[in-house]
């Protein structure tokens, strides 16, 4: 997030898109509430009615698949309008004149029949942006997990840029992150293409500091998830070490990951409990939960946040950092962490956003980075005054919308589009195992439209199978008025009803993510 | 309660008080800032007085957040129960618990320990002495004083401590208090008439009473709440409801933090498939499947579950205990994510029922009753732990629907069985329990029969058992149809498919006594002949004098003469003085309702159709709270009603 949490509380203006905020960050979603208490608007765009639209001033049913098209035309009706924020535009970015081209024929119209929202209801989300004076932007995987993910958000990048809502309080682009840590963990570079502090290997700058701390060392690009499958299929990666992730329902099309783990010649498999993936290991090695471990979790605030051990690690389960830090050794390396904390202290001297952030100083309260030294108080909100760009201004981009990726087919008509509920977290590896939880959510479902389930003779709680070219599953039907037509919605918390068997292999071409968002598929009955 | 004895203690005392107690039983203490206050252990906790209240109620320490019930293990010999209800902490000294928590006492003591006796919850009171420390300030949501269970604590603790002029006035209010007062006697000093110097009983009471008077006037917050239950009455269909669901995102926070939230739910935690415990953990109401049953029917929407929270706090507990069943902590309102405030929800009744208001529901206009009745269980290991039984028979009775036979592995059990109750928790050891209702009638046996079908995740695995394999039994419970007042009547027993089961226990008894009763029409319905249950007996019965049996199909065959359609078609062909008339009627809710309207139409009385209403029942106890219908308890208040009970319950069963 560009800015804070608790700013939300005090937007004029806030725009949803790609994000069920109360179902999957209740907590988030209360400052929600609270602006709309203060006399927010709320302006949503998804394809489910979900609960934040019983509250919305405007809504946009948008089709899956088409958020840039929607973005470029809200762009562009604020340049037709004049509505832009041109002080902005000239003292702090580059290349508008480029990108204001390139959406010239971004209009309403045309976005229309693409994306399924009225040109009308398209002009007044670009009004009401516009012209609101704290506006923020809340978006989670319902913008990231498509084809045009990168674009998308670069376009909101753009739709800010342009209307001078970056850098002030209550204003930015706020992705809201799906899981306690993921922040963290991109911090410290569970990438293939950075050092921790996304720091590129190629950086001069990135090999004095490193090569400080860790002597002499390499480092190639490495490779995406998406592209690991695809390389143990063609033979040429030989082991993989999978944490705290379960492919074999998280990542899409599951045929061809176990196709691909089956062929692996040695896996292992690191995690709480024996999961779907685990059950393809060679080794297993237990680690312990957040409970019987200390450390730090970085939430999507960027807010570095201590977390205690507050029981032994149960059985012969152990903190990743110890499993990491004795295979190390066992592979030859002089390393002897003692303590998360000694390990946060070579993070300060070689993460310049972490460099001022101890154990010591976030004992009560976390901070925010950029955090540059022990004295800094932390940055709630990033791009003051200038852009964290070389040069310091802000760029617009280009960004095209083009029909890519999975297309509705006479075999596949519907478009199915995947997500979570309150009560179940990813594949549940956790969260099934809770009475409390498996009670409200036991197994997997599919939403679907009220005519089309009636012109499919599928009738509440029916057994449906969902077909995709992957692969077929079966899921019990949740007939609502509250999703698009021809559009069906699957969670992907269940192994029973395993949504990633139908998803497919496409890409966003910058940054691999899957289009888990967009799936062409054909409904049934079940018999 | 009676007059307490009084005493003072001076401040500087105190701590050398709790050191004392500390010695022989551990005492907690309100330990932590700001809002994170806990009760902690002396010994390794520092003791705070910068405290409004405690973060979480007392009630943890009586009620925890789990607790095992009982544990089972199998071998080749047989399954074994051990009752686990006395594995806690041992004695323990509360101190500094505030009044509306020590109300909450009051009120769990009542709940729990009265009607069924909670052994899990009884062992735990036992050991625990409170002492409350009367407040002189108020937080942002306090109303205790609007609802009437504060300021001072009036209920629930054994002694409370009122700080005056530079000491504590004391007053033990129980024999526990005493045993306080007597471990530390040097510190504390008695005031008694005799022994009154300047400070008479009278006159420190006077001032207790004056600093409760300022205290109360410090509240920011006043409410009128004397015609709370008749706004009520007015408001349940308000549309202010629907924004509180809307807003509620069923976190369950409220019901975790309440004094008086008293529910669980039983879980089953195996070892393996030959040991394991079953243990119960506290459950909301807010969650949306609380209420679930089998096959998907849940009663509560989110609408209704918001609402029902409110109504249970403010109006349905105290109708059916006595006790308010809110205490004005404000703690759910602190802790809402969403600000959903039981405060704004009263004003918003109190608005609502004066410019907006409905006519008052029937099911909300029910006069007050406090019936409670001490009850007895044949079990000899308390409430929660069942005895174990020997399936020795089993029949297919319909293609789904089976009979098995059942015999206590200690006859003992069968010997001194009384039938008092309509139904029967049995356990499937390591699946769980569901509530089966009772088809036999008194006469002594040494086995028992049961007849069910396969909805629901433990009736499916009770479903494939075999013959020689153990259940655990716990029962009877629930209001039995009554025997005595059908006597001399005509009697119209209605029952659809399994539903005939609950009805046998009493056609038994009314067969064999036919010349008590007037003339007895039994009436099966089914899809088809196939899936009528007691089909021998059912002829059997038919050939008796008096007694007439008829069927309605839905596709009949030759097997048996049968009407093609519903029950309803038959009625008024039955040559009844339906004035003389009682109806025994079981089916779904909705079928219920369309055969009583039509029963209703031929002239007999609401009164005398009686029904059984079976929900999504838990303990059997009327503890876990999951078949509550209003003020109503379904497995103890029913499941036997009469038509009129049941219309005056509100929707959501």
């Amino acid at each position: 997030m560009t800015n804070t949490i608790e700013e939300i509380g005090d937007a004029d203006l806030i725009f949803v898109i790609g994000s069920n905020t109360t179902e999957q960050h209740p907590l988030v979603a209360t400052r929600i509430f609270e602006a709309l208490d203060k006399g927010a608007k709320l302006y949503v765009a998804d394809p489910r009615r979900i609960r934040l639209t019983d509250f919305a001033h405007g809504y946009a049913p948008i089709e899956p698949g088409t958020n840039l098209a929607m973005i470029n035309a809200m762009i562009h009706v604020i340049i037709e309008e004049g509505l832009q924020d041109q002080k902005f535009i000239d003292e702090r970015t580059n290349s508008y004149d480029i990108m204001k081209a390139s959406v010239a024929d971004c209009t309403p119209e045309w976005a229309e029949p693409i994306t399924k929202v009225p040109a009308e209801t398209i002009r007044d989300f670009a009004r009401t942006y516009a012209t609101s004076d704290k506006a923020m932007i809340l978006y989670t995987m319902g913008v990231t997990q498509h084809v045009t993910a990168t674009r998308s958000i670069c376009a909101l990048a753009n739709l800010a840029m342009l209307t001078g809502h970056v850098g002030r309080p209550s204003t930015g682009i706020n992705p809201l992150r799906g899981q306690n840590n993921v922040q963290g963990s991109g911090d410290m570079a569970t990438l293939p293409d950075y050092l921790p502090g996304y720091q590129r290997p190629e950086w001069p700058t990135t090999w004095e500091r490193f090569s400080k701390a860790w002597g002499d060392f390499s480092c190639l690009r490495g490779k995406v998830m998406s592209e690991m499958f695809d390389l143990i299929d063609e033979g040429k990666m030989k082991a993989m070490y999978i944490v705290g992730e379960n492919p074999v329902l998280s990542d899409p099309d599951q045929n061809h990951t176990i196709h691909a783990l089956k062929k692996l010649p040695f896996l292992v498999v690191q995690d709480l409990f024996l999961t779907e993936t685990a059950e393809y290991a060679d080794i297993v090695l237990p680690a312990s939960s957040w409970l019987e471990k200390d450390g730090t979790y970085t939430n999507t605030e960027r807010r570095v946040q201590l977390i205690r051990k507050v029981i032994e690690p149960v059985g012969n389960s152990k903190p990743d950092w110890i499993i990491l830090n004795e295979l190390m050794q066992r592979m030859g390396l002089d390393v002897d962490y003692k303590s998360t904390s000694e390990i946060m202290d070579e993070i300060n001297l070689l993460v310049p956003t972490y460099a001022g952030i101890t154990h010591e100083r976030i004992q009560e309260v976390g901070i925010q980075w950029p955090c540059p030294d022990k004295n800094h108080p932390g940055t709630p909100i990033l791009h003051v005054g200038q852009f964290r760009r070389q040069g310091g201004k802000g760029l617009f981009t280009i960004n095209n919308f083009e029909r890519e990726g999975e297309r509705t087919s006479e075999e596949f008509p519907f478009i199915m589009t995947t997500g979570r509920v309150t009560h179940q977290y990813h594949t549940g590896t956790m969260t099934r195992k809770v009475w409390t939880l498996h009670r409200e959510y036991p197994h997997g479902f599919v939403e679907i439209n009220v005519k089309d389930a009636e012109a499919l003779g599928i009738k509440e709680h029916q057994m449906v199978r969902v077909t995709s070219a992957r692969g077929s599953i079966t899921a019990m039907a949740a007939i609502t008025d509250r999703i698009n037509e021809k559009t069906i919605f699957m969670p992907f918390h269940f192994a029973e009803s395993p949504v990633n068997r139908l998803t497919g292999q496409h890409l966003d071409p910058l940054i691999k993510i899957p289009e888990l968002k967009v799936t062409a598929v054909r409904i049934e009955v079940e018999k | 309660m009676k007059t307490p004895l009084l005493y003072q203690l001076e401040k500087s005392k105190l701590d050398l008080v709790l050191g004392r107690w500390n010695q022989t039983i551990p005492v907690y203490v309100p330990s932590g800032k700001g809002k994170d206050i806990s009760l902690l252990p002396m010994v390794d906790f520092p003791r705070t007085e910068a405290y409004i209240n405690l973060t979480l109620p007392v009630k943890e320490m009586m009620f925890e957040q789990k607790e095992a019930l009982f544990r089972w293990d199998r071998d080749a010999g047989g399954v074994k129960v051990e009752n686990l209800s006395n594995q806690h902490a041992g004695e323990r000294i509360l101190y500094g618990v505030r009044a509306c928590d020590t109300y909450g006492v009051g009120y769990t003591d009542h709940f729990y320990l009265k009607e069924f006796e909670d052994t899990n919850y009884a062992s735990r009171r036992d050991k625990v002495f409170i002492v409350a420390v009367n407040c002189l300030k108020a937080g942002p949501h306090c109303f205790c004083t609007s609802v009437g269970t504060g300021v001072f604590s009036t209920t629930g603790h054994d002694l409370a401590l009122t700080e005056l002029e530079g000491f504590y006035l004391v007053e033990s209010a129980t024999a526990k208090g005493q045993q306080l007062i007597e471990a530390a006697a040097d510190f504390f000093v008695p005031v008694s008439d005799e022994f009154a110097g300047d400070v008479s009983p009278g006159t420190l009471l006077a001032m207790k009473e004056q600093l409760r008077q300022k205290v109360a006037d410090s509240f920011p917050l006043k409410m009128d709440l004397t015609n709370l239950h008749e706004d009520m009455a007015r408001t349940f269909n308000a549309d202010f409801w629907l924004d509180e669901a809307n807003a509620c995102i069923g976190c369950t926070g409220c019901t975790n933090v309440c004094p008086t939230c008293t529910c669980f739910n039983v879980v089953e935690e195996n070892r393996d498939k030959d040991h394991g415990m079953r243990v119960r953990y506290w459950d909301s109401c807010q969650s949306d499947h609380f209420t679930r049953n089998a096959e998907f029917h849940n009663p509560r929407n989110a609408l209704s579950r918001t609402r029902y929270r409110v109504y249970d706090k403010l109006k349905y507990i105290e109708e059916r205990f006595g006790y308010k069943g809110c205490s004005g902590c404000g703690r759910c309102t602190d802790v809402c994510p969403t600000y959903i405030s039981i405060i704004d929800i009263i004003h918003s009744i109190q608005k609502e029922a004066k410019e907006n208001p409905e006519p008052p529901a029937i099911h909300q206009i029910t006069a007050m009753r406090h019936e409670i009745f001490d009850r007895e269980i044949n079990v000899r290991n308390g409430l929660f732990t069942p005895d174990v039984a020997t399936i020795t028979k089993i029949e297919l009775e319909t293609p789904e629907i089976k009979r098995i036979y059942v015999k206590y592995d200690d006859p003992a059990l069968h010997k001194n069985f009384k039938l008092n109750g309509q139904f029967f928790q049995i356990t499937v050891f390591g699946e769980g329990e569901v509530p089966i209702s009772i088809p036999f009638g008194p006469e002594e046996s040494d086995e028992f029969d049961f007849c069910f079908k396969n909805v629901g995740t433990v009736s499916n695995i009770l479903y494939n058992l075999k013959v020689g394999d153990k259940v655990g039994l716990r029962g009877p419970y629930g209001r039995p149809f009554p025997y005595e007042p059908l006597k001399g009547r005509n009697l119209v027993f209605i029952g659809s498919g399994v539903a005939m089961a609950p009805l046998r226990t009493i056609l038994v008894q009314v067969v064999d006594n036919l010349q008590d009763f007037g003339k007895v029409v039994i009436m099966a319905s089914a899809l088809q002949y196939d899936k009528v249950i007691y089909k021998d007996e059912l002829k059997l019965w038919s050939e008796l004098e008096g007694v007439e049996v008829h069927y309605a199909l839905k596709d009949p065959t030759d097997q048996v003469k049968a009407h093609q359609g519903y029950i309803n078609d038959l009625l008024p062909d039955l040559d009844l003085d339906w004035s003389n008339t009682t109806a025994l009627v079981c089916a779904s809710p909705k079928r219920i309702k369309e055969v009583s309207k039509d029963l209703l139409a031929l002239g007999i009385k609401p009164t005398d159709i009686l029904t059984t209403l079976e929900t999504h029942m838990r303990c059997g106890a009327g503890k876990c709270g999951h078949c509550k219908v209003g003020s109503h308890y379904m497995c103890v208040d029913g499941p036997v009603f009469t038509y009129e009970e049941m219309m005056a319950l509100p929707p959501e069963y």
